[in-house]
């Protein structure tokens, strides 16, 4: 229907719009997971997608602090910028980005096939997402380890141990203390939005399980695969900027 | 902006959601680009292309987000409202980038006394601060030796 | 439009068309509950004591001042007291003051919608508010923070409990309930933003939105995009404070002017998440009251997202004097003439609107054209702070404080308290004594301009804002700057005194008690639970005052203090001329 057919109607006093009647008579209707302030799926599928790519330009801006902060001191130091990232395990950073390459894979192909209605497949795929975001964790984790050993810590607890420094590396300016607070923020903030990420996944395999979805509604996987793509899309950002420079 | 359609359920015909189905392969395909466009940037890493190295991580990185976005996020089929609401942030950023930047690169060009970083307790420069470059390069246009960037190690001389 | 009717409801378990302040009753009921009227009234609530609260602590500053040296209390309290008046104000009540707590009443009904897009994220977004009020709370109890409401680096970020020189006051507490806060505004603005472009009624075009609806599209942009900025920013703050990043901190290898940077590309932002909202009610008010369809409607419209954008390319003249690159001085300089251009059209809108239009001097009119008149001058003395050379002499005195006063308060406390005078009888159902509420606004507005006309003449003397103590030659001003502060006081304490008398004993209100033609209007009084006793389709724009009925505007039109009665007539007739 067209927006002048609404629009272009009588001015005073018109009937009651066909459809809409009293909501005395009609406190709900459609489908039980049909919000009751919606009228219809379509509209209820399209409102959950501009809030969440509205959220999601929310969670970019809140990211761009640190890309910020990165710029500026990436531009103030390059020495001391690539002599720290030098010092990160290249190796593990570049399992972590397949890992969440993988993973984002797997969220996207479980909302494909949430959208046709295979609801073991979905199951599935959920799950392999949620092994793969815990794998990047227990790697990061191990990473972070390393860095803990070797007292590459954020500005005022940097103390560096030569002898866990990679070897063959160049030198440390003393303030290198500043690129792992900015490392340790970065990455620590990504990994807090991956261990949320597990929750929600959790929640919609969950609900999937319970046979909440069909072809006809799938929209809470929909919403939460985007949300995953985004911490793989900063993911993909910081693994360069901090590890290859 | 085709936003302005939608009243209750006035924007498809029979109200139920359409949305885009792309095949298995497909998926798979872009993950393999995604796969290839990372090992190509670990590779370039090896290769020390000095300041270009920078802005080609930074390229391929946004090859892959927008491959990412493009199609695992549906954006090629979606409202292009939602579009304009990704690249919108973008450009935020932008804005927030480039104007600090404009800032702290450029800061105390035109006044030598500005950005001493010195703990004023003690008189000791703070640690870390820029290190002294070699070509001390605007400094004769300036007017003064002080460096670009605001932690000059230049401590003023009492 | 014409489809809505106010008849009464049929019964069932809970009546969807009982006005939605008894639909379901107790306390518990109110606290779960997910419909946008009772979060928007509780919201209301928690702002009207944050103001009072923001208000004591204003009034104990401006009587700390009133002599030369101590009067009431010691320095380190006043800084306590100055930051918490500031903290209290901004953080707590007018960022969430019109958009959460008004717009979220008004604004699906004025979108002809049973509520928000997501009724539940609003309600979390509510408790977020609360959760993030009880750092402040805490905060307080443990002494408050002494650093400013701007937590300016590095004095907020060096604690002396770990060998650093800076605030001992509990600024943890503070920054986290900020940061925590920051994430209930994104989340109303996420839901205005999907509740603005999915939810319309039928017919409601987007050029048929209110001018209220545009400004809280625009203000929710900048909630979204400015707010995680401050969010990150306080983390990091937090974070230096407890670790010592060296991002921030000097002693470290960190930046200061740095944080201005963060902290200001939210907050200069931030002051059109206050203004905007406020310009919004205003337009409705003016619209009202004059009878007749803004001029300009477009211009007004489109000011409020070019105030919303440009908002976002200024906030470097806040750090003119903090040893900012020359460069960057410069470009800020001139874009924040820029910003007049926007704020310039919706007043000249407003002005236009009025002339030859039929004007009733009704008291939510009153506070709009207080709007105007302090705004402008809020406004215009903004251009001078913009301005390079004569922000070095007037940056951090007084006539800064009396310049954003006069738009904090001259414009989003205006445009707050005539939004809850127009409103009210929606809101309560009740109506409150216009005599009383004239009495009040002539207090507010006179002592408002005793307080603050003073500070523009201190400041532009050389009076540096939040000192303790002063030269002997600003005593007198500061003295007539005090008194004007009881004044405003005393305005507001009539205010609250009208709206409680208006709670316990006021008349019932009718459906469309100012004769308005906008949709907020045609519905129920107070609104029954989904907003409309029949979905409402729209087959008018909410200003066409001459395609609007006599039924829809003067129902129940009997007060003598009402605005006058036009016929349809010379509704059409003014329409044409």
């Amino acid at each position: 229907m067209s927006r002048e057919a609404v629009t272009a109607a009588h001015v005073d006093s018109s009937p009651p719009h066909a459809g809409h009647g009293a909501h005395a008579d009609a406190a709900h209707h459609g489908p039980v997971w049909l919000a009751h302030h919606f009228d219809t799926p379509a509209q209820q599928f399209d409102t959950a997608k501009i809030g969440m790519w509205v959220f999601l330009a929310q969670e970019l801006l809140f990211f761009s602090g640190l890309f910020v902060a990165y710029g500026v001191y990436r531009s103030w130091y390059p020495e001391m910028f690539i002599a720290a990232s030098r010092q990160l395990n290249k190796e593990m950073g570049a399992t972590n980005t397949v890992v969440l390459l993988f993973s984002s894979l797997t969220v996207a192909l479980a909302v494909r096939y949430s959208q046709v209605g295979n609801r073991k497949m979905t199951g599935r795929l959920i799950l392999t997402t949620i092994g793969c975001a815990c794998m990047f964790l227990v790697i990061k984790f191990f990473e972070y380890k390393h860095k803990f050993e070797g007292g590459l810590l954020p500005g005022r607890f940097y103390h560096p141990h030569l002898e866990h420094l990679v070897h063959g590396s160049p030198p440390l300016p003393d303030n290198t203390g500043s690129f792992f607070s900015i490392y340790f923020m970065m990455t620590g903030v990504h990994g807090i939005h991956v261990l949320i990420g597990i929750g929600v996944l959790i929640w919609v395999w969950i609900r999937n399980n319970r046979g909440e979805f069909s072809k006809e509604y799938f929209t809470p996987v929909d919403i939460v695969a985007l949300y995953w793509h985004l911490v793989d899309l900063v993911w993909i950002y910081l693994f360069p900027l901090l590890y290859l420079i | 902006m085709s936003t302005a359609q939608h009243g209750h359920g006035l924007s498809h015909d029979d109200g139920a959601v359409h949305a885009h189905v792309s095949s298995v392969p497909f998926y798979i395909a872009v993950f393999l680009g995604l796969l290839f466009l990372t090992g190509m940037t670990v590779g370039q890493s090896y290769v020390d292309l000095g300041k270009a190295n920078i802005v080609l991580v930074v390229v391929i990185a946004t090859m892959k987000a927008s491959l990412v976005a493009t199609f695992f996020m549906h954006l090629r089929w979606d409202d292009k409202f939602n579009v304009l609401i990704f690249i919108g942030s973008l450009l935020f950023i932008g804005v927030f980038f480039a104007y600090t930047l404009k800032d702290t690169d450029r800061r105390g060009e035109r006044d030598p006394d500005q950005n001493v970083h010195v703990w004023e307790k003690t008189g000791e420069a703070a640690p870390g601060g820029m290190p002294k470059k070699e070509h001390a390069a605007p400094a004769s246009e300036s007017g003064g030796s002080a460096l670009p960037g605001a932690a000059g190690m230049t401590l003023p001389q009492h | 439009m014409a489809a809505i009717t106010t008849s009464p409801a049929h019964h069932e378990e809970v009546d969807p068309n009982a006005s939605y302040l008894e639909a379901s009753k107790g306390i518990g009921n109110w606290l779960v509950t997910v419909d946008h009227k009772r979060i928007g009234v509780m919201y209301l609530i928690a702002v009207t004591i944050a103001f009072a609260l923001g208000g004591v602590f204003a009034l104990l500053v401006r009587a700390e001042l009133f002599t030369k040296g101590r009067t009431i209390m010691d320095a380190d309290t006043y800084n306590r007291m100055f930051s918490l008046h500031g903290v209290v104000m901004v953080f707590l009540f007018i960022i969430p003051s019109i958009p959460a707590a008004m717009g979220n009443i008004i604004l699906p009904i004025q979108l002809g919608t049973k509520d928000v897009a997501f009724p539940k994220l609003n309600l979390l977004s509510l408790y977020v508010y609360v959760f993030g009020a009880c750092f402040g709370i805490y905060s307080m109890i443990n002494g408050g923070v002494d650093t400013g409401w701007t937590f300016y680096t590095p004095y907020s970020s060096s604690d002396p409990a770990h060998g650093g020189v800076g605030s001992p006051s509990a600024v943890l507490p503070m920054t986290l309930a900020a940061f925590i806060m920051g994430f209930s505004s994104i989340l109303t603005g996420v839901n205005f933003i999907a509740t603005i472009h999915k939810m319309r009624a039928p017919g409601l075009t987007w050029r048929r939105l209110t001018l209220f609806t545009w400004a809280l599209y625009a203000t929710s942009i900048i909630q979204v995009l400015a707010t995680p900025v401050l969010a990150i920013t306080l983390l990091l703050l937090t974070m230096e404070r407890f670790l010592g990043l060296g991002i921030f901190d000097p002693r470290l290898g960190g930046d200061p002017v740095l944080f201005q940077h963060f902290f200001w590309f939210y907050s200069h932002p931030a002051v059109y998440i206050m203004i905007v909202p406020a310009m919004g009610v205003v337009s409705e008010i003016i619209a009202t009251f004059s009878r007749r369809e803004p001029v300009g409607y477009m211009a007004i419209a489109a000011s409020s997202l070019g105030l919303a954008l440009l908002g976002f390319l200024v906030w470097g003249h806040h750090l003119f004097v903090a040893g900012m690159s020359e460069y960057a001085t410069m470009v800020f300089s001139a874009l924040t003439f820029l910003v007049a251009i926007p704020s310039g059209v919706k007043i000249f809108n407003w002005v236009a609107t009025l002339y030859k239009g039929s004007i009733s001097l009704q008291s939510p009119m009153l506070w709009a054209l207080s709007f105007l008149f302090l705004f402008t001058i809020g406004g215009l003395t903004g251009l001078f702070l913009g301005m390079l050379a004569v922000d070095v002499h007037l940056h951090d005195t007084y006539f800064v404080v009396a310049h954003f006063h006069y738009v904090m308060v001259g414009g989003t406390v205006m445009g707050f308290v005539g939004g809850l005078h127009y409103w009210w009888p929606k809101f309560t159902g009740k109506l409150y004594d216009e005599k009383w509420a004239r009495f009040g606004w002539f207090f507010v507005f006179v002592g408002f301009n005793v307080t603050f006309l003073t500070q523009f003449v201190l400041g532009s003397r050389g009076m540096p804002r939040r000192y303790y103590d002063y030269l002997p030659q600003f005593q007198q001003l500061h003295q007539i700057s005090t008194m004007g502060s009881w004044v405003l006081g005393f305005g507001f304490l009539v205010l609250g005194t009208m709206f409680v008398r208006s709670l316990i004993g006021g008349k019932p209100a009718p459906r469309n008690p100012w004769g308005s033609a906008a949709l907020e209007w045609m519905t129920p009084t107070p609104p029954p639970l989904y907003n409309f006793v029949k979905d409402p389709v729209l087959t008018r724009g909410q200003y066409d005052y001459h395609l609007a009925t006599d039924d829809e505007l003067y129902e129940g039109y009997d007060d003598p203090l009402f605005p006058k009665r036009m016929s349809k007539e010379s509704r059409e007739a003014k329409a044409r001329s």
